[in-house]
């Protein structure tokens, strides 16, 4: 039953991480395991210092909590479900290493929760590490679904012969996108570590590390389902050894209920049918069992302030407000993003054209996974607004395709010493061609049409950057000036406020062709100028003779 | 060098033979009726013959900007071919912007999506391509274009009217590189108004279909730009003609231009591809 309901948690979590494509229906919360999770809530509320309301969501998990027990990390936590089934398939019949002295490890997440919620307190995001659930949606974002496409494409390949002799014209042409992120080896990494752990003790992670698990145990003992055992027991001490929580005492009659997962394994192995889960209403006076010294929760204390200091007393905060990085569209302020940002890497699941990207550590300790944008290998498309969709704390906010379209991430740039047109008198068009916005215009300059980058029509989609044909860097790049970052409020109104427009202006090639060519140049030879020595001035638009 | 021998159907059936068919009228009459005019689809298509049709369809964009063919003038075209005994109808297209959304806004697959036999593809991937040499490309000298023009399939190319940056127009001729798969070289490594011409040389569509209904007269090939609403289908098989006619329907820029000073047109004119001067072509002209 518990394995059922966990495979179908699992399956939905999936799903959800499937279903988070530009299409998603605005009504679809692709992002809920992440809203459900109080940790990131707390995480992002405290760090942020304001409500946020899909954080609300969370009260789901920490209501039931009350009422229940701890019954999220048997049942639904996807990270479990991984682990466990992991579990199952490597080290079902090794000899675990077993630990000694388990009490104290035990400790170890209520001082990792401590210094992730005193961290926020500080003003740092920094719960995402251990979060299981944004390190869940971050593993199968830089992982599972690229390894997903890649395996997908493979098979297409490999049947390919047989769909073609088979006439099935679409399989025999179908190809997926390839999605592909920097630090794929980081999140394997730290997801193997967690997996390699349960050798120790199953669940290791679970029991020892996880600092959500270490904030709903505060609570559990309140639920209303208690492990009890009756007279029937005979001490075999079964319970005890199988429980993946270790949450039994050497008698077994008691039970650490902060640690227990409501799994009910105990009830199934015990041979006298002495274990049952009765809903009680009282106290218990378990709630002394939550293993924790004064000093360590000092040392944690200290912890949470101390890495609040060295992550957030840098350079790169003070240079928050002239950070280099392309941020998605609709990111509030970068200060306030930093905070808020859960590093789940939905965003950079969802996106349509792959530009978003995880940092490292471009802009410092507090920035490290966040997402920004990576215009030379993609640049933003303008159909698509679901970056802000599936961010669970809407440190991307979600936006109307409008709202979006105005929500300027940046501004290109020319580097004259780079293109192909200023630098070496070639012909080339493919910014111009490719910008969806009109925002780049050609003009008359020593004899020869060349690129200009109109800032007020540009709202930085790096359209441009990715396609300058030039090797290497682009000719054009899109940089941060002129981004819009709002926390509140319409970007619809705050560019018309700066007069900018992205709405394409139809007439405007035109009306560069007349005002180019002739006019520009007869004037010159009015004037007497030096008439340019190489080819002279086109008179007609590119590729008419 | 499949598309090389297979060359063009004889006229030797029509009455009267004419170059161009320029039918003016609402997208799916005046397709049908171009269609007519050059003989009725079945003198391209033959019973058996598997077809690709070759619209404009790399951006996504809705049909209103006129950067993509008209999705109702593709679907004329198909539902003919289908009727013409056609087992297999490719709407094929190399897109510029990612597959699944030109599909999707170009509002081509779901025009096509009830006619069987129809699929409508956006390839984007690199192993959809086979090389193919240019013997007479005069800076070309292959090119990977799309494996199903080289297997014999007949070639119908369904363009529309556009200004583009880099070449003046995009009409018919200009669509043919939404067959090859390395654009980027015809942009940076050569000059693309001549690689224009030497592709003409390998990749030969049986009928050209210039889309009419619409021209974006500026703001070319990606939108957006100023739309015109020209009303016409012209028809034929000559790939220089077709162009050469669409050029001289409105003013780009705002100039009025002739096919010859369409420095592409002119280059494939030269490759004795098509003839470019249209006061000599035989039109046949009618509005439905």
């Amino acid at each position: 039953m518990r394995k059922i309901i966990q495979g179908l948690s699992l399956l939905l979590f999936s799903a959800f991480f499937v279903l988070a494509t530009y299409k998603l229906p605005n009504w679809l919360p692709a992002d809920i395991y992440l809203r459900l999770d109080p940790l990131l809530g707390l995480n992002a509320v405290f760090a942020a210092r304001e409500i946020i309301g899909r954080a609300l969501w969370a009260l789901v998990t920490i209501g039931s909590t009350l009422v229940i027990g701890r019954f999220f990390c048997a049942y639904v936590c996807p990270m479990g479900v991984s682990i466990d089934f992991l579990d199952f398939l490597f080290f079902r019949k090794k000899k675990r290493l077993g630990l000694k002295t388990e009490t104290g490890l035990r400790r170890m997440k209520y001082f990792l929760l401590v210094i992730f919620i005193v961290a926020a307190l500080t003003g740092l995001s920094l719960a995402f590490l251990m979060d299981p659930m944004s390190l869940l949606t971050r593993f199968y974002t830089f992982f599972i679904f690229p390894l997903a496409l890649t395996l997908i494409n493979l098979l297409l390949d490999l049947l390919r012969p047989l769909f073609e002799a088979l006439g099935w014209v679409v399989l025999s042409h179908q190809h997926y996108f390839q999605s592909v992120y920097y630090m794929t080896a980081i999140t394997l990494l730290v997801f193997g570590g967690i997996i390699v752990l349960n050798r120790v003790v199953p669940r290791f992670w679970c029991r020892h590390l996880c600092p959500l698990g270490a904030l709903l145990s505060l609570i559990s003992p309140l639920g209303v389902f208690k492990r009890r055992v009756n007279e029937d027991c005979n001490e075999c001490l079964k319970c005890q050894k199988t429980c993946p929580m270790g949450a039994i005492l050497e008698d077994p009659r008691k039970t650490r209920l902060p640690e227990c997962i409501q799994c009910r394994t105990c009830a199934k192995v015990c041979p006298q049918n002495a274990v049952t889960f009765p809903a009680s209403l009282s106290l218990g006076g378990e709630y002394s069992k939550v293993d924790f010294s004064r000093r360590g929760f000092l040392y944690s204390l200290a912890g949470g302030l101390g890495v609040g200091f060295l992550a957030l007393r840098t350079p790169f905060a003070l240079k928050q407000s002239k950070h280099p990085l392309i941020r998605p569209p609709g990111a509030i302020p970068e200060t306030e993003f930093l905070r808020t940002c859960i590093r789940c890497g939905e965003c950079m699941k969802s996106c349509l054209t792959n530009t978003l990207q995880p940092c490292l550590w471009e802009s410092g300790f507090s920035g490290l996974w966040t997402p920004k944008m990576d215009p030379r290998l993609a640049p933003c498309d303008q159909n698509c607004n679901v970056c802000g969709k599936v961010c669970p704390t809407q440190a991307i906010r979600s936006l109307s395709l409008e709202e979006k379209t105005h929500a300027k991430v940046g501004t290109a740039v020319l580097r004259k010493e780079m293109c192909l047109v200023w630098a070496q008198n070639k012909i080339c068009l493919i910014c111009d061609e490719i910008c969806p916005y009109n925002a780049i215009v050609f003009r008359p300059v020593e004899g020869y049409r060349r690129p200009v980058v109109v800032a007020s029509k540009c709202n930085g989609c790096g359209f441009c950057e990715q396609r300058c044909p030039v090797q290497g860097e682009s000719a054009i790049v899109v940089v941060p000036n002129g981004e819009i970052r709002l926390k509140d409020g319409s970007y619809i109104k705050e560019a018309k406020k700066l007069e900018l427009e992205f709405k394409p202006d139809p007439g405007d090639d035109k009306f560069i062709l007349e005002e180019s060519g002739f006019k520009v140049e007869e004037r010159k030879k009015g004037e007497g100028s030096v008439t340019p020595k190489e080819k002279p001035q086109p008179k007609k638009p590119k590729g008419f003779l | 060098m499949a598309l090389g021998l297979v060359g063009r159907p004889s006229f030797s059936f029509a009455k009267e033979e004419y170059d161009l068919a320029v039918i003016s009228g609402e997208p799916v009459a005046a397709t049908k009726k171009a269609l007519e005019a050059m003989g009725g689809i079945s003198r391209f298509v033959k019973r058996g013959q598997r077809v690709v049709l070759k619209p404009n369809m790399s951006f996504a964009r809705t049909p209103d900007f006129s950067a993509t063919t008209h999705p109702l003038v593709v679907a004329t075209v198909a539902q003919a071919c289908v009727e013409a005994g056609s087992p297999q109808v490719l709407v094929i297209d190399h897109t510029l912007h990612r597959a699944e959304l030109c599909l999707e806004r170009t509002g081509i697959r779901d025009a096509c999506k009830n006619i069987s036999g129809v699929h409508v593809l956006a390839l984007q991937e690199r192993e959809f391509f086979r090389e193919v040499k240019v013997p007479k490309g005069k800076v070309l000298e292959s090119a990977e274009v799309v494996k199903e023009i080289l297997d014999g399939h007949i070639l119908i190319n369904i363009p529309v009217a556009k200004s583009h940056s880099a070449t003046g127009v995009s009409l018919g001729m200009k669509g043919l590189m939404g067959l090859v798969w390395d654009r980027e070289s015809f942009h940076s490594r050569f000059n693309i108004n001549q690689a224009i011409a030497d592709l003409g040389t390998v990749i030969r569509p049986q009928l050209t279909i210039l889309d009419a209904t619409r021209a974006l007269v500026s703001g070319g090939p990606g939108g957006p730009g100023e739309v015109k609403k020209p009303n016409l289908i012209i028809a034929g098989t000559d790939p220089v003609a077709v162009d050469s006619y669409g050029v001289s329907i409105v003013p780009w820029y705002g100039q009025n231009f002739k096919g010859r000073q369409v420095e592409h047109l002119l280059a494939a004119y030269q490759k004795g591809l098509g003839k470019i001067d249209i006061d000599q072509l035989k039109v046949f002209r009618e509005k439905v």
